[in-house]
Protein backbone atom coordinates (compact mmCIF):
# COMPACT_ATOMS: atom_id res chain seq x y z
CA UNK A 1 0.00 0.00 0.00
CA UNK A 2 1.47 3.30 -1.04
CA UNK A 3 0.87 6.87 0.00
CA UNK A 4 -1.66 7.38 -2.79
CA UNK A 5 -3.83 4.64 -1.32
CA UNK A 6 -4.00 6.33 2.07
CA UNK A 7 -4.70 9.70 0.48
CA UNK A 8 -7.55 8.13 -1.52
CA UNK A 9 -8.85 6.46 1.62
CA UNK A 10 -8.77 9.70 3.60
CA UNK A 11 -10.55 11.57 0.82
CA UNK A 12 -13.19 8.85 0.59
CA UNK A 13 -13.78 9.01 4.34
CA UNK A 14 -14.14 12.79 4.10
CA UNK A 15 -16.59 12.35 1.23
CA UNK A 16 -18.66 9.95 3.33
CA UNK A 17 -18.86 12.52 6.10
CA UNK A 18 -19.81 15.28 3.67
CA UNK A 19 -22.53 13.18 2.00
CA UNK A 20 -24.05 12.22 5.35
CA UNK A 21 -24.08 15.90 6.31
CA UNK A 22 -25.86 16.75 3.04
CA UNK A 23 -28.46 14.04 3.73
CA UNK A 24 -29.02 15.50 7.22
CA UNK A 25 -29.53 18.92 5.66
CA UNK A 26 -31.87 17.66 2.94
CA UNK A 27 -34.39 16.00 5.29
CA UNK A 28 -35.65 13.59 2.65
CA UNK A 29 -36.26 10.52 4.78
CA UNK A 30 -39.51 8.64 4.24
CA UNK A 31 -42.39 10.30 6.06
CA UNK A 32 -43.07 8.30 9.19
CA UNK A 33 -46.25 9.05 11.05
CA UNK A 34 -46.68 7.65 14.54
CA UNK A 35 -48.26 4.22 14.59
CA UNK A 36 -51.82 3.77 15.71
CA UNK A 37 -53.48 0.39 16.27
CA UNK A 38 -54.76 0.19 12.71
CA UNK A 39 -51.42 1.02 11.09
CA UNK A 40 -49.62 -1.36 13.44
CA UNK A 41 -52.01 -4.16 12.49
CA UNK A 42 -51.45 -3.45 8.79
CA UNK A 43 -47.68 -3.62 9.19
CA UNK A 44 -47.85 -6.77 11.30
CA UNK A 45 -50.14 -8.38 8.75
CA UNK A 46 -47.53 -7.66 6.07
CA UNK A 47 -44.76 -9.12 8.20
CA UNK A 48 -46.65 -12.12 9.58
CA UNK A 49 -49.37 -12.90 7.05
CA UNK A 50 -50.18 -16.30 8.53
CA UNK A 51 -50.75 -15.05 12.07
CA UNK A 52 -53.87 -13.51 13.52
CA UNK A 53 -53.73 -10.91 16.26
CA UNK A 54 -55.49 -11.51 19.57
CA UNK A 55 -54.57 -8.18 21.15
CA UNK A 56 -52.27 -5.29 20.37
CA UNK A 57 -50.47 -2.62 22.40
CA UNK A 58 -49.20 0.33 20.41
CA UNK A 59 -46.45 2.50 21.86
CA UNK A 60 -47.54 5.84 23.23
CA UNK A 61 -45.02 7.59 20.95
CA UNK A 62 -46.14 5.54 17.95
CA UNK A 63 -42.67 4.12 17.44
CA UNK A 64 -43.52 0.48 18.01
CA UNK A 65 -46.12 -2.06 18.93
CA UNK A 66 -46.45 -5.45 20.52
CA UNK A 67 -49.19 -7.94 19.68
CA UNK A 68 -50.27 -11.26 21.09
CA UNK A 69 -50.78 -13.95 18.50
CA UNK A 70 -51.52 -17.29 20.09
CA UNK A 71 -48.44 -18.33 21.97
CA UNK A 72 -46.27 -15.76 20.26
CA UNK A 73 -45.64 -12.06 20.64
CA UNK A 74 -45.22 -10.02 17.48
CA UNK A 75 -42.94 -7.06 18.00
CA UNK A 76 -42.71 -4.04 15.75
CA UNK A 77 -40.12 -1.34 16.27
CA UNK A 78 -39.07 1.73 14.33
CA UNK A 79 -35.62 1.68 12.77
CA UNK A 80 -34.77 5.02 11.20
CA UNK A 81 -37.68 5.80 8.90
CA UNK A 82 -38.66 2.14 8.58
CA UNK A 83 -39.71 -0.69 10.82
CA UNK A 84 -38.36 -4.09 11.82
CA UNK A 85 -40.51 -6.92 13.10
CA UNK A 86 -39.78 -10.10 14.99
CA UNK A 87 -41.74 -12.77 16.82
CA UNK A 88 -40.79 -14.21 20.18
CA UNK A 89 -42.55 -16.57 22.62
CA UNK A 90 -45.33 -14.76 24.46
CA UNK A 91 -44.00 -15.60 27.94
CA UNK A 92 -40.71 -13.94 26.97
CA UNK A 93 -42.59 -10.78 26.09
CA UNK A 94 -44.61 -10.92 29.32
CA UNK A 95 -41.46 -11.20 31.40
CA UNK A 96 -39.67 -8.36 29.55
CA UNK A 97 -38.24 -5.56 31.67
CA UNK A 98 -40.62 -2.64 32.18
CA UNK A 99 -39.15 0.49 33.69
CA UNK A 100 -40.04 4.19 33.51
CA UNK A 101 -42.78 3.59 30.98
CA UNK A 102 -40.54 1.67 28.65
CA UNK A 103 -40.75 -2.01 27.81
CA UNK A 104 -37.36 -3.44 26.88
CA UNK A 105 -37.91 -6.60 24.84
CA UNK A 106 -35.03 -8.96 24.14
CA UNK A 107 -35.60 -10.24 20.60
CA UNK A 108 -32.85 -12.89 20.66
CA UNK A 109 -31.70 -11.96 17.19
CA UNK A 110 -28.22 -10.77 16.24
CA UNK A 111 -29.76 -8.60 13.51
CA UNK A 112 -32.39 -7.09 15.81
CA UNK A 113 -31.19 -7.56 19.36
CA UNK A 114 -33.84 -5.61 21.27
CA UNK A 115 -36.83 -3.35 21.01
CA UNK A 116 -37.95 -0.58 23.32
CA UNK A 117 -41.67 0.23 23.39
CA UNK A 118 -43.23 3.04 25.41
CA UNK A 119 -46.32 1.72 27.20
CA UNK A 120 -48.36 2.98 30.16
CA UNK A 121 -48.05 -0.37 31.95
CA UNK A 122 -46.84 -3.91 31.48
CA UNK A 123 -47.69 -6.79 31.57
CA UNK A 124 -51.38 -6.61 30.75
CA UNK A 125 -53.15 -7.96 33.82
CA UNK A 126 -56.00 -9.93 32.26
CA UNK A 127 -53.83 -11.72 29.75
CA UNK A 128 -51.31 -12.58 32.41
CA UNK A 129 -54.01 -14.15 34.53
CA UNK A 130 -55.27 -16.08 31.54
CA UNK A 131 -51.82 -17.46 30.88
CA UNK A 132 -51.31 -18.33 34.49
CA UNK A 133 -54.57 -20.25 34.46
CA UNK B 1 -1.37 -8.39 -19.25
CA UNK B 2 -1.51 -9.26 -15.57
CA UNK B 3 -2.22 -5.95 -13.89
CA UNK B 4 -5.03 -3.64 -14.99
CA UNK B 5 -3.75 -0.39 -16.50
CA UNK B 6 -6.77 1.44 -15.10
CA UNK B 7 -9.39 0.77 -12.49
CA UNK B 8 -12.91 1.70 -13.66
CA UNK B 9 -14.19 1.85 -10.08
CA UNK B 10 -11.46 4.24 -8.91
CA UNK B 11 -12.04 6.42 -11.96
CA UNK B 12 -15.78 6.46 -11.33
CA UNK B 13 -15.57 7.40 -7.64
CA UNK B 14 -15.92 11.18 -8.22
CA UNK B 15 -18.91 10.38 -10.45
CA UNK B 16 -20.44 8.33 -7.61
CA UNK B 17 -20.10 11.24 -5.19
CA UNK B 18 -21.45 13.85 -7.57
CA UNK B 19 -24.44 11.79 -8.65
CA UNK B 20 -25.40 11.01 -5.03
CA UNK B 21 -25.33 14.75 -4.31
CA UNK B 22 -27.41 15.33 -7.45
CA UNK B 23 -29.98 12.72 -6.43
CA UNK B 24 -30.25 14.23 -2.93
CA UNK B 25 -30.64 17.77 -4.23
CA UNK B 26 -33.21 16.79 -6.86
CA UNK B 27 -35.19 14.91 -4.22
CA UNK B 28 -34.95 17.90 -1.87
CA UNK B 29 -36.34 20.08 -4.64
CA UNK B 30 -39.11 17.59 -5.37
CA UNK B 31 -37.76 16.95 -8.87
CA UNK B 32 -36.88 13.30 -8.39
CA UNK B 33 -38.08 10.40 -6.33
CA UNK B 34 -35.52 9.49 -3.67
CA UNK B 35 -35.49 9.02 0.07
CA UNK B 36 -32.36 9.20 2.17
CA UNK B 37 -32.23 8.58 5.92
CA UNK B 38 -29.15 9.82 7.76
CA UNK B 39 -28.11 6.66 9.64
CA UNK B 40 -28.99 4.41 6.73
CA UNK B 41 -26.87 6.50 4.37
CA UNK B 42 -23.99 6.55 6.84
CA UNK B 43 -24.10 2.77 7.06
CA UNK B 44 -24.30 2.30 3.29
CA UNK B 45 -21.37 4.58 2.57
CA UNK B 46 -19.30 3.22 5.44
CA UNK B 47 -19.92 -0.32 4.22
CA UNK B 48 -18.62 0.79 0.84
CA UNK B 49 -15.51 2.32 2.35
CA UNK B 50 -14.97 -0.72 4.55
CA UNK B 51 -15.33 -3.11 1.64
CA UNK B 52 -12.37 -1.42 -0.04
CA UNK B 53 -10.26 -2.20 3.00
CA UNK B 54 -11.70 -5.67 3.54
CA UNK B 55 -11.01 -6.52 -0.09
CA UNK B 56 -7.30 -6.05 0.53
CA UNK B 57 -7.30 -9.07 2.85
CA UNK B 58 -7.98 -11.53 0.07
CA UNK B 59 -6.93 -9.48 -2.97
CA UNK B 60 -3.44 -10.98 -2.98
CA UNK B 61 -4.73 -14.53 -2.81
CA UNK B 62 -7.32 -13.93 -5.52
CA UNK B 63 -4.74 -12.28 -7.76
CA UNK B 64 -2.17 -15.05 -7.20
CA UNK B 65 -4.77 -17.74 -7.93
CA UNK B 66 -5.90 -15.96 -11.09
CA UNK B 67 -2.31 -15.61 -12.24
CA UNK B 68 -1.57 -19.28 -11.56
CA UNK B 69 -4.63 -20.38 -13.49
CA UNK B 70 -3.73 -18.02 -16.34
CA UNK B 71 -0.30 -19.61 -16.56
CA UNK B 72 -2.07 -22.92 -17.22
CA UNK B 73 -4.52 -21.44 -19.74
CA UNK B 74 -6.02 -23.22 -22.72
CA UNK B 75 -5.63 -20.36 -25.19
CA UNK B 76 -3.90 -17.02 -25.37
CA UNK B 77 -6.46 -14.30 -25.93
CA UNK B 78 -5.13 -10.90 -27.01
CA UNK B 79 -6.23 -7.83 -25.05
CA UNK B 80 -6.09 -5.78 -28.23
CA UNK B 81 -8.72 -7.73 -30.20
CA UNK B 82 -12.26 -6.33 -30.35
CA UNK B 83 -13.74 -9.83 -30.44
CA UNK B 84 -11.93 -10.60 -27.19
CA UNK B 85 -13.62 -7.67 -25.44
CA UNK B 86 -17.00 -8.72 -26.80
CA UNK B 87 -16.37 -12.25 -25.59
CA UNK B 88 -15.28 -11.23 -22.11
CA UNK B 89 -18.20 -8.82 -21.84
CA UNK B 90 -20.61 -11.69 -22.40
CA UNK B 91 -18.74 -14.32 -20.39
CA UNK B 92 -18.02 -12.05 -17.44
CA UNK B 93 -21.66 -10.99 -17.34
CA UNK B 94 -22.76 -14.62 -17.44
CA UNK B 95 -20.33 -15.38 -14.61
CA UNK B 96 -21.75 -12.47 -12.66
CA UNK B 97 -25.29 -13.78 -13.11
CA UNK B 98 -24.38 -17.14 -11.58
CA UNK B 99 -22.28 -15.59 -8.83
CA UNK B 100 -25.21 -13.36 -7.95
CA UNK B 101 -27.71 -16.19 -8.08
CA UNK B 102 -25.50 -18.32 -5.84
CA UNK B 103 -25.18 -15.36 -3.49
CA UNK B 104 -28.95 -15.33 -3.01
CA UNK B 105 -29.83 -18.99 -3.11
CA UNK B 106 -27.18 -20.50 -0.78
CA UNK B 107 -26.85 -19.20 2.73
CA UNK B 108 -23.04 -19.35 2.92
CA UNK B 109 -22.73 -16.81 0.12
CA UNK B 110 -25.90 -14.96 1.14
CA UNK B 111 -24.14 -14.28 4.45
CA UNK B 112 -21.60 -12.24 2.49
CA UNK B 113 -24.10 -10.58 0.17
CA UNK B 114 -27.02 -9.85 2.50
CA UNK B 115 -25.70 -6.50 3.67
CA UNK B 116 -26.04 -5.09 0.15
CA UNK B 117 -29.77 -5.75 0.52
CA UNK B 118 -30.27 -4.80 4.15
CA UNK B 119 -31.20 -1.17 3.60
CA UNK B 120 -34.89 -0.33 3.53
CA UNK B 121 -33.98 2.34 1.02
CA UNK B 122 -33.17 2.17 -2.65
CA UNK B 123 -30.99 5.02 -3.74
CA UNK B 124 -27.52 5.55 -5.15
CA UNK B 125 -25.92 5.16 -1.73
CA UNK B 126 -27.40 1.66 -1.56
CA UNK B 127 -25.22 0.72 -4.53
CA UNK B 128 -22.14 1.40 -2.42
CA UNK B 129 -23.38 -0.75 0.47
CA UNK B 130 -20.92 -3.50 -0.35
CA UNK B 131 -19.82 -6.67 1.38
CA UNK B 132 -16.87 -6.93 3.73
CA UNK B 133 -16.72 -10.70 3.49
CA UNK B 134 -17.10 -11.52 -0.19
CA UNK B 135 -13.41 -12.31 -0.56
CA UNK B 136 -13.46 -14.66 2.42
CA UNK B 137 -16.56 -16.37 0.98
CA UNK B 138 -14.46 -17.16 -2.08
CA UNK B 139 -16.85 -15.95 -4.72
CA UNK B 140 -13.84 -14.74 -6.75
CA UNK B 141 -13.23 -18.42 -7.57
CA UNK B 142 -16.09 -18.25 -10.07
CA UNK B 143 -14.07 -15.93 -12.32
CA UNK B 144 -11.06 -18.30 -12.53
CA UNK B 145 -12.45 -20.18 -15.57
CA UNK B 146 -12.10 -16.96 -17.57
CA UNK B 147 -8.38 -16.96 -16.82
CA UNK B 148 -8.23 -20.66 -17.65
CA UNK B 149 -9.78 -19.92 -21.02
CA UNK B 150 -6.98 -17.44 -21.65
CA UNK B 151 -8.37 -14.01 -20.83
CA UNK B 152 -5.56 -11.96 -19.24
CA UNK B 153 -6.13 -11.18 -15.54
CA UNK B 154 -5.99 -7.45 -16.32
CA UNK B 155 -8.77 -7.85 -18.86
CA UNK B 156 -10.92 -9.74 -16.34
CA UNK B 157 -10.31 -7.08 -13.68
CA UNK B 158 -11.23 -4.26 -16.05
CA UNK B 159 -14.43 -5.97 -17.18
CA UNK B 160 -15.42 -6.69 -13.56
CA UNK B 161 -14.89 -3.00 -12.82
CA UNK B 162 -16.98 -1.95 -15.80
CA UNK B 163 -19.79 -4.23 -14.61
CA UNK B 164 -19.64 -2.78 -11.10
CA UNK B 165 -19.74 0.77 -12.40
CA UNK B 166 -22.67 -0.08 -14.69
CA UNK B 167 -24.60 -1.49 -11.76
CA UNK B 168 -24.16 1.68 -9.76
CA UNK B 169 -26.54 3.92 -11.69
CA UNK B 170 -29.43 1.43 -11.62
CA UNK B 171 -29.79 1.80 -7.83
CA UNK B 172 -32.31 4.60 -8.01
CA UNK B 173 -36.02 5.33 -7.88
CA UNK B 174 -35.44 8.59 -9.73
CA UNK B 175 -35.55 6.85 -13.10
CA UNK B 176 -38.82 5.18 -14.04
CA UNK B 177 -38.84 2.85 -17.00
CA UNK B 178 -36.55 3.23 -19.98
CA UNK B 179 -37.37 2.58 -23.67
CA UNK B 180 -38.75 -0.87 -24.29
CA UNK B 181 -35.76 -2.11 -26.32
CA UNK B 182 -33.40 -1.08 -23.51
CA UNK B 183 -35.50 -2.76 -20.81
CA UNK B 184 -35.56 -5.91 -22.94
CA UNK B 185 -31.80 -6.24 -23.17
CA UNK B 186 -30.18 -4.40 -20.29
CA UNK B 187 -30.49 -4.38 -16.53
CA UNK B 188 -32.26 -1.15 -15.60
CA UNK B 189 -33.39 0.73 -12.49
CA UNK B 190 -36.82 -0.88 -12.87
CA UNK B 191 -35.43 -4.42 -13.10
CA UNK B 192 -33.07 -3.88 -10.22
CA UNK B 193 -35.72 -2.32 -7.98
CA UNK B 194 -37.46 -5.67 -8.28
CA UNK B 195 -34.26 -7.40 -7.25
CA UNK B 196 -33.99 -5.29 -4.08
CA UNK B 197 -37.64 -5.66 -3.11
CA UNK B 198 -38.91 -7.95 -0.35
CA UNK B 199 -42.43 -8.43 -1.72
CA UNK B 200 -42.93 -12.19 -2.16
CA UNK B 201 -43.43 -11.87 -5.91
CA UNK B 202 -40.08 -10.14 -6.27
CA UNK B 203 -37.93 -12.41 -4.10
CA UNK B 204 -34.93 -14.05 -5.81
CA UNK B 205 -35.48 -12.40 -9.16
CA UNK B 206 -33.42 -10.35 -11.64
CA UNK B 207 -29.87 -11.42 -10.83
CA UNK B 208 -28.41 -9.74 -13.90
CA UNK B 209 -25.33 -7.56 -13.89
CA UNK B 210 -25.49 -5.70 -17.20
CA UNK B 211 -27.64 -7.88 -19.48
CA UNK B 212 -31.11 -8.81 -18.22
CA UNK B 213 -31.25 -11.46 -20.95
CA UNK B 214 -29.65 -13.98 -18.57
CA UNK B 215 -32.68 -13.78 -16.28
CA UNK B 216 -35.02 -14.18 -19.21
CA UNK B 217 -32.95 -17.14 -20.39
CA UNK B 218 -32.71 -18.92 -17.02
CA UNK B 219 -36.27 -18.23 -15.82
CA UNK B 220 -35.57 -15.71 -13.05
CA UNK B 221 -36.93 -12.58 -14.70
CA UNK B 222 -39.70 -10.60 -13.06
CA UNK B 223 -40.87 -7.22 -14.38
CA UNK B 224 -41.75 -4.44 -11.97
CA UNK B 225 -45.51 -4.36 -11.46
CA UNK B 226 -47.33 -1.06 -11.11
CA UNK B 227 -49.84 -2.76 -8.83
CA UNK B 228 -47.09 -4.05 -6.53
CA UNK B 229 -44.88 -1.17 -5.35
CA UNK B 230 -41.47 -2.35 -4.22
CA UNK B 231 -40.88 -2.62 -0.49
CA UNK B 232 -37.12 -2.67 0.00
CA UNK B 233 -34.95 -4.59 2.41
CA UNK B 234 -34.72 -8.20 3.45
CA UNK B 235 -37.38 -10.65 4.60
CA UNK B 236 -36.47 -9.93 8.23
CA UNK B 237 -35.29 -6.34 8.24
CA UNK B 238 -32.46 -5.24 10.47
CA UNK B 239 -33.41 -3.74 13.80
CA UNK B 240 -30.12 -1.95 14.31
CA UNK B 241 -27.69 0.51 12.72
CA UNK B 242 -24.67 -1.12 14.40
CA UNK B 243 -22.29 -1.51 11.46
CA UNK B 244 -20.66 -4.66 12.84
CA UNK B 245 -24.05 -6.33 13.12
CA UNK B 246 -24.89 -5.14 9.60
CA UNK B 247 -21.67 -6.64 8.24
CA UNK B 248 -21.60 -9.94 10.12
CA UNK B 249 -25.10 -10.77 11.37
CA UNK B 250 -25.85 -13.54 8.91
CA UNK B 251 -22.47 -15.21 9.44
CA UNK B 252 -23.08 -15.23 13.19
CA UNK B 253 -26.65 -16.48 12.84
CA UNK B 254 -25.52 -19.20 10.45
CA UNK B 255 -22.74 -20.34 12.77
CA UNK B 256 -25.15 -20.37 15.71
CA UNK B 257 -27.63 -22.51 13.78
CA UNK B 258 -24.91 -24.95 12.71
CA UNK B 259 -23.57 -25.26 16.26
CA UNK B 260 -27.06 -25.66 17.72
CA UNK B 261 -27.95 -28.39 15.23
CA UNK B 262 -24.65 -30.04 14.24
CA UNK B 263 -26.31 -32.95 12.46
CA UNK B 264 -28.02 -30.45 10.16
CA UNK B 265 -25.06 -28.10 9.85
CA UNK B 266 -24.65 -28.60 6.10
CA UNK B 267 -28.27 -27.64 5.53
CA UNK B 268 -27.90 -24.50 7.61
CA UNK B 269 -24.69 -23.51 5.82
CA UNK B 270 -25.30 -24.52 2.24
CA UNK B 271 -29.09 -24.69 2.11
CA UNK B 272 -31.12 -21.74 0.89
CA UNK B 273 -31.54 -18.80 3.27
CA UNK B 274 -34.50 -19.53 5.54
CA UNK B 275 -33.95 -23.28 5.45
CA UNK B 276 -34.46 -25.12 8.75
CA UNK B 277 -34.31 -28.81 9.60
CA UNK B 278 -37.79 -28.76 11.15
CA UNK B 279 -39.48 -26.50 8.61
CA UNK B 280 -40.05 -23.81 11.23
CA UNK B 281 -38.70 -21.09 8.93
CA UNK B 282 -39.47 -20.09 5.39
CA UNK B 283 -37.23 -19.97 2.34
CA UNK B 284 -37.96 -17.52 -0.46
CA UNK B 285 -39.48 -20.36 -2.44
CA UNK B 286 -41.83 -21.23 0.43
CA UNK B 287 -42.80 -17.59 0.89
CA UNK B 288 -43.63 -17.28 -2.80
CA UNK B 289 -45.74 -20.42 -2.81
CA UNK B 290 -47.61 -19.34 0.32
CA UNK B 291 -48.16 -15.78 -0.81
CA UNK B 292 -48.82 -16.32 -4.47
CA UNK B 293 -50.01 -19.89 -4.65
CA UNK B 294 -47.89 -20.23 -7.75
CA UNK B 295 -44.90 -22.35 -8.72
CA UNK B 296 -41.78 -20.46 -7.82
CA UNK B 297 -40.50 -20.04 -11.37
CA UNK B 298 -43.64 -18.42 -12.69
CA UNK B 299 -43.08 -14.71 -13.32
CA UNK B 300 -46.10 -12.50 -12.85
CA UNK B 301 -46.51 -10.27 -15.87
CA UNK B 302 -49.33 -7.78 -16.18
CA UNK B 303 -51.07 -7.37 -19.51
CA UNK B 304 -49.49 -3.98 -20.05
CA UNK B 305 -45.98 -4.90 -18.90
CA UNK B 306 -43.33 -3.43 -21.10
CA UNK B 307 -45.78 -1.89 -23.50
CA UNK B 308 -45.38 1.65 -22.36
CA UNK B 309 -42.83 3.85 -20.81
CA UNK B 310 -43.79 5.25 -17.48
CA UNK B 311 -42.20 7.40 -14.90
CA UNK B 312 -42.71 8.17 -11.29
CA UNK B 313 -44.35 11.35 -10.24
CA UNK B 314 -42.12 13.87 -8.55
CA UNK B 315 -41.85 12.91 -4.96
CA UNK B 316 -43.26 15.97 -3.30
CA UNK B 317 -45.46 13.69 -1.26
CA UNK B 318 -42.52 11.64 -0.11
CA UNK B 319 -40.61 14.53 1.34
CA UNK B 320 -40.20 14.39 5.03
CA UNK B 321 -42.59 16.48 7.00
CA UNK B 322 -40.58 17.42 10.09
CA UNK B 323 -43.78 17.81 12.05
CA UNK B 324 -44.60 14.17 11.49
CA UNK B 325 -41.37 12.83 12.90
CA UNK B 326 -41.45 11.34 16.34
Amino acid sequence: MDEAFFIQLALSAAAVGALVAIVAWAKIAKPVRPLDDHKARVLLAEEFPTRSIDAIWTASDGAGALAKSGGMALVLCRVGDGFAARQIPWPQAVSATFRNGRLHVNLDDIAAPAATIRLPSWPPENLTKDLAA
Amino acid sequence: MTEAEFDPVALATPFFILTIILEIVLARLGKARANYEVKDTAISLSMGLGSTLAGLVTAGLAFAATLWVYEHRLFTIPMTAVWAWVAIFLLEDLTYYWFHRLSHERRFWWAAHVNHHSSQHYNLSTALRQTWTGGVAGTWLLWLPLAFLGFPPAMIAIQKGISLVYQYWIHTEAIGRLPRWFEAVFNTPSHHRVHHARNPVYLDRNYAGILIVWDRLFGTFQPELDAEPCRYGIVKNLGTFNILRVAFHEWIAMAADALRHPSHALGYIFGPPGWSHDGSRETSAAIKVRALGAPINTPLIPAHAGTQASSFTPAAESRTDPASLG
